[in-house]
């Protein structure tokens, strides 16, 4: 899961650092279809997207339909 | 049509129901013919809880009855048919959620064995979902290793059976408004094991005497299980197994093969499958097999143990539950490989017609007649080889009675909450956003989860088929597990392809443009915790309401048979579905009870059971709750828009 960042010259700046694209490209097939948790390639990846992905249960700053104020 | 046709529509059910028929071997379709259900118990009317009874208490038939001889109608302890018929009920749950969550307790007990390096050849396969279960019950992460977290859970997972005070852990998963409806109701479980023993001493003669009461605590010990023992057995067997992800497999006989040594694994337990298909790669095995004269080795599966090997590493189903006596009619199973529930005891003496060897392999489940060669988890790898060499073994003894239907389907299996969560955003914002907008903008009109077992008092596969085919015509996605979704796979409705060939417009659309068919295979029976974390994500996500009661969702169970299946559409009910079954019902003798589950549910639980043999109205039925409950989100509006601007692009395309 590696973030696209791009380096762009601003006008009246030094360079700045802008996020590409933040989607998988093209539509998994097959195969390729059934291997998506393999791309999480380390502990600190796969916490990152329990709270993303399943940022139902595990985000700490989105909680959905419910909106909680303290977590469950 | 010829008789072997009014018992199944599957071709290559019927194939080998006639066969059986000339090779004069007995199954359960024979046996439904000539043991027709006893009137009194299918209703629910018969109680045999002690020594006083048997007593029968069945409604007079073709009259009213008068309130004196109501009052009159009554077991020997004075038990009402309202008591006797409740109790019965709850039994059933109680049997059903034993069922599960001892299978729980099971996998749970070798997850510890592993995470303490006791059960050689298992692994931690998915520490995401380790880490997940980790954060769920609060376990410490940091630097610590797998095995201390998994120690950890394993522990805290054990625990949760025995537990005598607090909740089950996993209700805090559930919507918020759940969470407390349960609680204001008395609906949260305490511990496991304790809600079904608290079942079984209040349907003792002359305790619990309100069927209300009753009923109610038949919820608390189904959330026990749905909620509890199910959901402990899949996030577990996630862990060690991986957590499944779309895979392509084959279903029906047709998988079974001429020139290989074919080996079947029934029951539920993957512990044990697992390491049969290691087992059976290995070289030493194959070259024995080739030894034998064999070309290969053929591992297939049959009930629920079929779908947990299936979702995991594609290999292909037989069958489901009513085909499990036919795969042994083939003539061409070397070894039947039995674990745990939903096997037939028929078996051995069917396998004595061939030269099939039956070997059960759990000290729980054993059968007169049947080769026991105990199934020890700690020495795992030993125990599957000398399974796997067994059959292999037996080949040189195949006769020459063999017939293996030519019929087999494929499928794509493995839908997991985790893949369809992925599969709808992506990677970096993986969500049920698509699916809950698809909702609201009314292409997808609801959500159904048709699930359950064979039963041979109906036909065959049938009624499931014919069942989901209803609903997705009427644009209701359908999410299944058991031997429900192998009669949907056998029938060729688990392929995209299907989308385009069966499902209505609006749902065809959202299929296509997510690459899935219109019905999902979720798992195995244990996996319908699955369901009940997909409804929950659809209420998180937001727009449906707050609550799974809120949701244009039902569930149905339309051939089902097994105690596990009440528990499984008790804590669907419990969890605020709207759930129908088929067949029979087992309350019906009984007004009061069955109009208590059947309507004072609704207020209490949002979720309530219904009756309804015919698939059709029982699938209109459904289809009817679920605009109920677009009406009240307010989201019915949307569908006709779409239906109408569909329309006219059909028009604008045709002109
Ligand atoms: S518990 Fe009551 S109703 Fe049941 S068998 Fe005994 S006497 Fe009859
Ligand atoms: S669906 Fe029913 S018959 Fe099939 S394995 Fe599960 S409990 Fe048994």
């Amino acid at each position: 899961m590696e973030y696209e960042i791009e380096e762009k010259s601003a006008p009246g700046r030094s360079k700045v650092e802008v996020l590409g694209a933040t989607y998988e490209k093209g539509k998994p097939k097959g195969e390729e279809l059934g291997k998506w948790r393999q791309k999480l390639r380390d502990r600190e990846e796969k916490l990152k997207y329990l709270q993303t992905g399943e940022r139902y249960w595990y985000g700490q700053d989105w909680y959905g339909s419910e909106k909680r104020r303290n977590p469950a | 049509m010829a008789e072997a046709e009014t018992k199944s529509v599957d071709n290559a059910s019927i194939k080998m129901i006639e066969k059986a028929t000339s090779d004069g071997v007995n199954t359960a379709f024979d046996r439904a013919e000539t043991r027709k259900p006893c009137p009194i118990g299918v209703d629910g009317s018969c109680c045999s809880n002690c020594g006083m009874g048997p007593c029968r208490v069945p409604p007079p038939k073709g009259k009213e009855e008068t309130p004196e001889e109501k009052q009159r109608r009554r077991g020997i302890c004075g038990a009402t048919a309202e008591t006797i018929a409740a109790r019965n009920f709850i039994r059933m749950v109680a049997g059903g959620a034993a069922a599960h969550s001892d299978h729980g307790r099971g996998v749970a007990e070798i997850f510890l064995a592993v995470a303490k390096g006791e059960a050689p050849g298992y692994e931690i396969k998915d520490e995401q979902k380790l880490l997940q279960l980790a954060l769920d019950w609060g376990v410490e992460i940091g630097d610590r290793s797998n095995q201390e977290i998994a120690i950890d859970i394993g522990e805290i997972a054990l625990a949760e059976f025995g537990k005598q005070e607090g909740e089950v852990l996993f209700l805090r998963r559930a919507p918020l408004k759940r969470q407390e409806l349960w609680r204001r109701e008395g609906a949260a479980p305490r511990g496991i094991d304790r809600e079904v023993v608290e079942i079984m001493h209040r349907t003792h003669i002359g305790v619990d005497q309100d069927y209300r009461n009753l009923l109610r605590q038949g919820v608390r010990c189904a959330i026990a299980d749905g909620w509890g023992g199910s959901m402990i057995a899949t996030e577990l067997q996630d862990i060690l197994f991986g957590t499944p992800a779309p895979v392509l497999g084959r279903v029906n006989l047709g998988v079974l093969s001429r020139d290989e040594v074919n080996l079947i694994i029934h029951g539920h337990d993957p512990l044990l499958s697992e390491m049969i298909v290691v087992a059976a790669q290995d070289p030493e095995m194959v070259a024995l097999a080739k030894s034998k004269g064999a070309s290969g080795i053929n591992i297939a599966g049959m009930c629920c143990t079929a779908n947990e090997i299936l979702m995991r590493h594609g290999i292909p189903l037989a069958g489901n539950f009513l085909q499990q006596e036919l795969a042994l009619v083939t003539g061409a199973v070397e070894t039947m490989v039995v674990d745990i529930q939903c096997i037939m005891q028929s078996l051995p003496d069917i396998a004595q017609c061939y030269h099939t060897k039956i070997i059960t392999t759990s000290p729980k489940a054993k059968i007169p007649g049947a080769i026991h060669i105990q199934f020890d988890e700690h020495n795992a790898m030993e125990s599957a080889k000398a399974i796997v060499k067994a059959a292999i073994e037996n080949f040189p003894n195949r006769g020459n009675n063999i017939n293996i239907p030519k019929q087999q389907t494929d499928l794509i299996a493995g839908f997991s909450h985790e893949t369809i969560n992925y599969l709808l955003g992506g990677l970096f914002r993986a969500s049920y956003r698509p699916l809950n907008d698809n909702i609201i903008n009314g292409r997808i009109r609801g959500v159904a989860g048709v699930v359950g077992c064979n039963n041979p008092r109906v036909r065959h596969d049938d009624i499931h088929t014919t069942m989901i085919r209803e609903l997705i015509k009427n644009d209701v996605l359908v999410i299944q597990t058991g031997c429900s979704a192998m009669a949907a796979a056998k029938a060729g409705l688990m392929t995209p392809e299907a989308a385009s060939k069966y499902a209505g417009e609006g749902l065809a659309s959202v299929c296509q443009a997510v690459g899935i068919p219109p019905v999902l295979h979720l798992g195995s029976c244990v996996d319908n915790s699955r369901i009940l974390i997909a409804a929950t994500a659809m209420v998180k996500d937001g727009g449906l309401g707050d609550d799974i009661s809120e949701l244009p969702v039902a569930g149905a169970a339309p051939e089902w048979m097994s105690e596990k299946a009440i528990s499984i559409g008790q804590y669907f009910v419990g969890s605020g579905v709207f759930t129908v079954f088929g067949v029979n019902w087992p309350t019906l003798g009984n007004e009061e009870v069955t109009k208590f589950l059947f309507q004072d549910f609704e207020a209490i639980y949002g979720g309530m059971w219904a009756f309804e043999p015919d698939p059709i109205k029982a699938a209109h039925l459904m289809i009817g709750h679920i605009d109920k409950k677009r009406k009240a989100l307010g989201i019915d509006k949307a569908r006709e828009r779409i239906l109408y601007d569909m329309a006219m692009r059909r028009e604008l395309e045709a002109a």
